[in-house]
């Protein structure tokens, strides 16, 4: 079936043209030499510019194109498909608007939405050299004058920091500091006095090498008081609202990255003979290839699922976010790992195999599961949930079933985004795993009608059981949320997997009926239960409790991948073209 | 920055002593005795971590029926400005 959220992916892949091609901009072959010479996509962003890609960083409400949060993932992740790099130099500009889309006031709001169609990179300023992720710790200051404030400090290992033209702060304004100790104020350099603010070297990198990992530094700045985003001391709040949003627009890089990696190892494994033997021949070369699909398809529906989630479960996106943080940049990094042993020698080889880009996406993928919150910092943000999980769990808290219908059927229109409605806290649970029951008892109840979806009422039953482990491990950890003990960490994975595998199973229920309906390359994943099955399988394997799949899902996932990549269409859960596309 | 949008409920008992009870709350996530909480003390003082601390509004709303911004501890950081505030919006 096709997705409705592919539909500017499609405009901007017909622009771009064929990365294979190397007359073109954007090609595979141009991103390699930039990469060799650390050098910034400047002529790739131009193109992306003249496309308007920035218009879908700016919400309608505030003047921009941005519409649909799942539009911007699937087209941001045709641009992470042909270079991560690239994606992390321009999309950067979304993380550091994002405080005003959440915090701030409709007139300043729409004006960063112009800063931003203007063509003004932004960048997002919140860490500090030496505090790293912590962000109470942080010694960048704003004191009050006059007329507005003065900033001093610096802000290190800020993407974009020294391109930027704009750079949203995080800043002490309470000497105590404390929750309410920050505050963000949107600093456009050329308002500032040139002597008071100077750019920290870009730092060299063994990924992302052409992006402008650097910092920038305050002595004495002086900005405006209404350069501060929101009330004073909102500026925690704002900030983790906003990384709720770009935490769950991530999965766009990974699931580009895992594109890009999943069609050279199969174009790859259909080219290589070896003593007169096809490397696909090996039943264990397929067996690799299939289970790295598994897992692409695992990142993509929990992707597709978080996204539309934005709109449709707008108060659970703290845990919504966390989840997709931690699973989607993981599984794929694992996936590509697993890909680099069948591509063997030719993953580090610069010249041989499509310009060296299989070693290159692994290298600039990297990044994804270590900025924007690490994984460390998603898992310890579920941690901190853990209390309002159980209780809504044990008070058998209702789930927002209208909420996860939307959020899991595809054909469905989304509400427009409200901002406002994002909450640091799911205040009634998680309604996927609320609602999870049901939906196990959903599936064995279309098993018990058809024998070909017994594989997926077990995997289910044995995602449910999983869900009970984990609560019961909950009860059984100490309350003491100062010092967190690894093995809250541990269970901060599991529960991870099982809202992951409870959202996919959704997204299996409410779109399979269309997905069936509208025939195309994809379909043979949605028929009986082939693709919840693998994702299932991949996922409680990752948490300890290994419920195989069928060897024949995993043939029918083989099938698919070769002939989605043979044609030029995306490795999908969906029929989607791409500009390489053959037919 | 916080409000309260409901004050009803029919199925919880309200504490006598907010306070008392609060820093019964705060004492069991810190895994420690209410008598050694001091009420005028920022909880971030004990190591709570801040988004922690948004918890309490669940403990809130299930023990008092008061639903309040998860953001509560942060804007009445210590046990008896939270219990001050509750104690106003019960009244």
């Amino acid at each position: 079936m096709r997705y409705g959220a592919f539909a500017e992916a499609e405009r901007l892949e017909g622009v771009l043209g064929d990365p294979g091609d190397p007359a073109s901009v954007f090609s595979t072959a141009a991103c390699a030499d930039l990469d060799d010479a650390d050098g910034f996509p400047t002529d790739v962003c131009a193109v992306l510019d003249g496309f308007d890609l920035a218009r879908l960083y700016v919400p309608a409400e505030f003047g921009g194109g941005l519409v649909d949060y799942q539009d911007a993932v699937q087209t941001m992740r045709m641009v992470s498909r042909r270079d991560v790099t690239v994606a992390v130099a321009h999309g950067k500009t979304y993380l550091g608007a994002v405080s005003a889309w959440v915090g701030a006031s409709r007139e300043q709001a729409e004006k960063v939405g112009a800063l931003v169609r203007s063509g003004l990179p932004i960048s997002w300023a919140l860490t500090e050299q030496a505090h790293g992720s912590d962000l109470l710790a942080g010694g960048v200051t704003a004191t009050r004058t006059g007329s507005g404030y003065r900033l001093d400090g610096e802000k290190w290992l800020i993407n974009n920091a020294t391109r930027g033209g704009a750079v949203c702060v995080l800043a002490r304004t309470d000497e105590a500091g404390g929750p309410r100790g920050f505050s963000v104020f949107m600093v456009e350099k050329a308002k500032l006095d040139p002597a008071t603010h100077s750019p920290v070297p870009k730092q060299r990198t063994h990924g992302i090498r052409g992006a402008d990992i650097s910092g920038i530094s305050f002595s004495g700045a002086t900005i405006g008081a209404d350069d501060l985003i929101g009330r004073e001391g909102t500026g925690l709040e704002s900030v983790l609202k906003g990384l709720q949003l770009t935490r769950t627009l991530c999965c766009a890089l990974s699931l580009g990255a895992g594109d890009h990696a999943l069609g050279i190892a199969t174009r790859f494994a259909a080219g290589r003979r070896l003593y007169g033997r096809g490397l696909t021949e090996l039943p264990a070369a397929r067996h690799r290839l299939a289970t790295a699909f598994a897992d692409h398809l695992l990142a993509e529906a929990v992707s597709v699922v978080g996204s539309r989630s934005i709109q449709a479960l707008t108060g659970e996106m703290s845990v919504v976010a966390a989840v997709v943080k931690y699973l989607v940049p993981t599984r794929t990094e694992g996936m590509i790992a697993s890909l680099r042993k069948l591509v063997g020698a030719r993953s580090l080889l610069r010249d041989v195999l499509e310009d060296g880009a299989f070693g290159k996406v692994e290298r600039d993928h990297r990044i994804v599961s270590l900025f924007d919150g690490n994984t460390l910092v998603n898992l310890n943000g579920l941690v901190n949930l853990f209390p309002i999980l159980l209780r809504t769990a044990d008070n058998a808290t209702a789930p927002d079933t209208d909420g996860i219908r939307a959020a899991a059927t595809v054909t469905e229109p989304l509400a427009p985004m409200q901002h406002k409605r994002l909450s640091l806290l799911p205040r009634k649970g998680s309604s996927f795993l609320l609602a999870l029951p049901a939906a196990v008892a959903e599936v064995e109840a279309l098993a018990a009608d058809d024998d070909a979806l017994a594989p997926l009422a077990t995997a289910a039953r044995a995602l449910r059981t999983a869900l009970d482990g984990v609560y019961a491990a909950v009860r059984e950890l100490p309350a003491v949320p100062v010092n967190v003990p690894t093995t809250s960490f541990v269970v901060a994975q599991r529960l991870a997997a099982c809202l992951g595998g409870a959202a996919l199973l959704q997204l299996w229920l409410r779109t399979r009926a269309d997905a069936l309906a509208e025939t195309g390359p994809s379909t043979p994943l949605w028929r009986d239960g082939v693709w919840p099955t693998l994702a299932l399988d991949r996922l409680l394997a990752s948490v300890g409790t290994p419920t195989p799949a069928p060897q024949a899902h995993y043939d029918t996932a083989y099938d698919v991948l070769t002939a989605q990549v043979g044609s030029g269409r995306l490795t999908s859960l969906f029929d989607h073209r791409l500009a390489e596309a053959t037919r | 920055m916080t409000s309260t949008d409901t004050t009803t409920s029919t199925s919880t008992t309200v504490p006598a002593d907010i306070a008392q009870w609060l820093a019964g709350r705060v004492a069991s996530y810190l895994d420690t005795d209410a008598a050694t909480i001091d009420l005028d003390l920022p909880l971030a003082e004990y190591g709570l971590d801040s988004v922690y601390a948004l918890s309490l509004c669940g403990d809130i709303e299930d023990t008092l029926g008061l639903v309040v911004e998860p953001t509560l501890a942060w804007d009445y950081p210590t046990v008896n400005a939270m219990a001050e505030f509750l104690q106003a919006e019960i009244a």
